[in-house]
């Protein structure tokens, strides 16, 4: 298939309304979780819910929309679109290759993204912000310091160590859910293949059960 | 040389003066000193002790705060500055639908501009959704305090019903969508006209060739400076 056809399959009708949810997901579950006070942010699980059902262009798309969406909330967040467009990318070339269909090899995805997401953020974060980002981890960033490491390998043991969790735990979620959606409701969406053609896949009625 | 007072220069003389213009001033400066003092108090502390500088102004048990590390921490607030008030300026002025509009007349696609505004109107919607779900499962005694794991148990029956929720509106949404043509091709008009003067045009092409030399001036000087 030309990619110029992979893309207009890609963005059909249902995937277009996928998308804003998957944004507003993004933004809202974050603060939803926030009382928790987990050290996670599940501020991509949209994304990867776009990368599962609709690829890894439309998950890409989400992510860019969701940082300057986001940038209303905070003029800080686009800055980080980047990070958000190789999220949505990453996660939808391991669905693409099937890594969305068995718990470990989602971990496996979860830990790609994290570190994807962490190279990319890392250079956001120490040129543009200084190597601060005025949460918590900061303090962890100025002990490293203080012990002699250098900006960029303080920043990204860090922001590795904070992804890495949060995108395993994101990747999983976002699995859990797909799994509970029925089979009539996924074949709606142009990716429907990655994670339905298994065929011990297990049908809606097993998961319910 | 870096240039330390152009970040200022713009943050005082075009952006606060532009957002005084678009009577945003009071929310727009609110708003930055919001984000901002956080960041501060941790870039300057870091910056002055850690980045490598010869001019020591102070001396505390092993750290030194050098002037260098101090106009470093200076450097990046200022440009982030410029960068917050810039987007909020744009952002408390103009409202997505007008933005929406604007967007269409240009020619950008409705299926792009169609992603770029529902997310404002799903917000509340998703947030009073987000805060049922909360209560619900409060009520059937989930911890949302306690230890750790106490609390990370809490994550599933928070996130998968919202989710859940929010991807059933997804057919209903598109079959609505469907329904009311959004596919079709033709030529659609518009209820509400933006108006746009050729000088508003011009403006904006002088705007963009300003960037982009500005852009290139600036990574000339970087480049030469480091030969």
């Amino acid at each position: 298939m030309r990619f110029s056809e992979r893309l207009k399959r890609d963005f059909s009708t249902t995937t277009l309304t996928l998308i804003p949810l998957a944004i507003v997901l993004n933004l809202v579950l974050g603060q939803t979780i926030s009382l928790l006070k987990l050290p996670i942010f599940l501020d991509s699980i949209g994304s990867v819910l776009v990368a599962i059902l609709s690829g890894p262009w439309a998950a890409a798309v989400t992510g860019l929309l969701t940082n300057l969406i986001g940038g209303v909330i905070n003029p800080f967040f686009p800055a980080f679109a980047p990070v958000a467009i190789v999220v949505g990318l990453v996660a939808g070339f391991c669905a693409k290759v099937g890594w969305f269909r068995a718990w470990w090899k989602v971990t496996l995805t979860g830990l790609l993204l994290g570190l994807t997401a962490a190279l990319v953020a890392t250079p956001i974060r120490v040129l543009v912000f200084g190597g601060v980002t005025g949460s918590g981890s900061s303090f962890f960033i100025a002990y490293l310091l203080a012990t002699g490491s250098a900006m960029v390998q303080s920043v990204f043991a860090v922001t590795v160590l904070t992804n890495v969790l949060d995108k395993v735990i994101t990747a999983l979620i976002a699995w859990v859910i797909v799994l509970r959606l029925s089979r009539r409701y996924i074949s709606r969406f142009p990716r429907a293949e990655n994670v339905l053609a298994l065929e011990n896949a297990p049908t809606n009625e097993e998961v319910v059960r | 040389m870096v240039d330390y007072g152009w970040a200022t220069g713009i943050f005082l003389g075009v952006l606060l003066p532009w957002s005084a213009w678009l009577g945003v001033l009071r929310p727009v400066l609110q708003r930055v000193v919001w984000v901002i003092a956080p960041l501060a108090l941790f870039l300057i502390p870091i910056h002055s002790f850690f980045h490598p500088g010869t001019t020591v102004l102070l001396t505390i048990g092993h750290f030194t705060l050098t002037q260098e590390g101090l106009a470093y921490a200076y450097l990046i607030l200022s440009r982030l500055a410029v960068l917050a008030s810039a987007l909020l300026a744009f952002s408390l002025s103009t409202t997505p639908a007008e933005l929406a509009t604007t967007l269409t007349q240009q020619g950008v696609s409705p299926a792009f501009t169609y992603l770029l505004i529902s997310p404002f109107q799903l917000i509340p919607e998703v947030r009073t959704k987000a805060a049922t779900i909360l209560a619900a499962q409060q009520a059937r005694g989930m911890e949302t305090a306690g230890n750790l794991w106490q609390r990370s148990r809490a994550l599933v029956p928070l996130v998968v019903p919202l989710v859940l929720g929010a991807l059933v509106d997804v057919e209903e949404r598109a079959m609505a969508l469907e329904a009311r043509a959004f596919r079709a091709q033709g030529y659609k008009t518009s209820l509400v006209q933006i108006p746009d003067s050729v000088a508003q045009r011009w403006f904006r092409w002088g705007l963009f060739g300003f960037t982009v030399a500005f852009v290139g001036w600036s990574q000339w000087q970087f480049f030469t400076s480091r030969i």
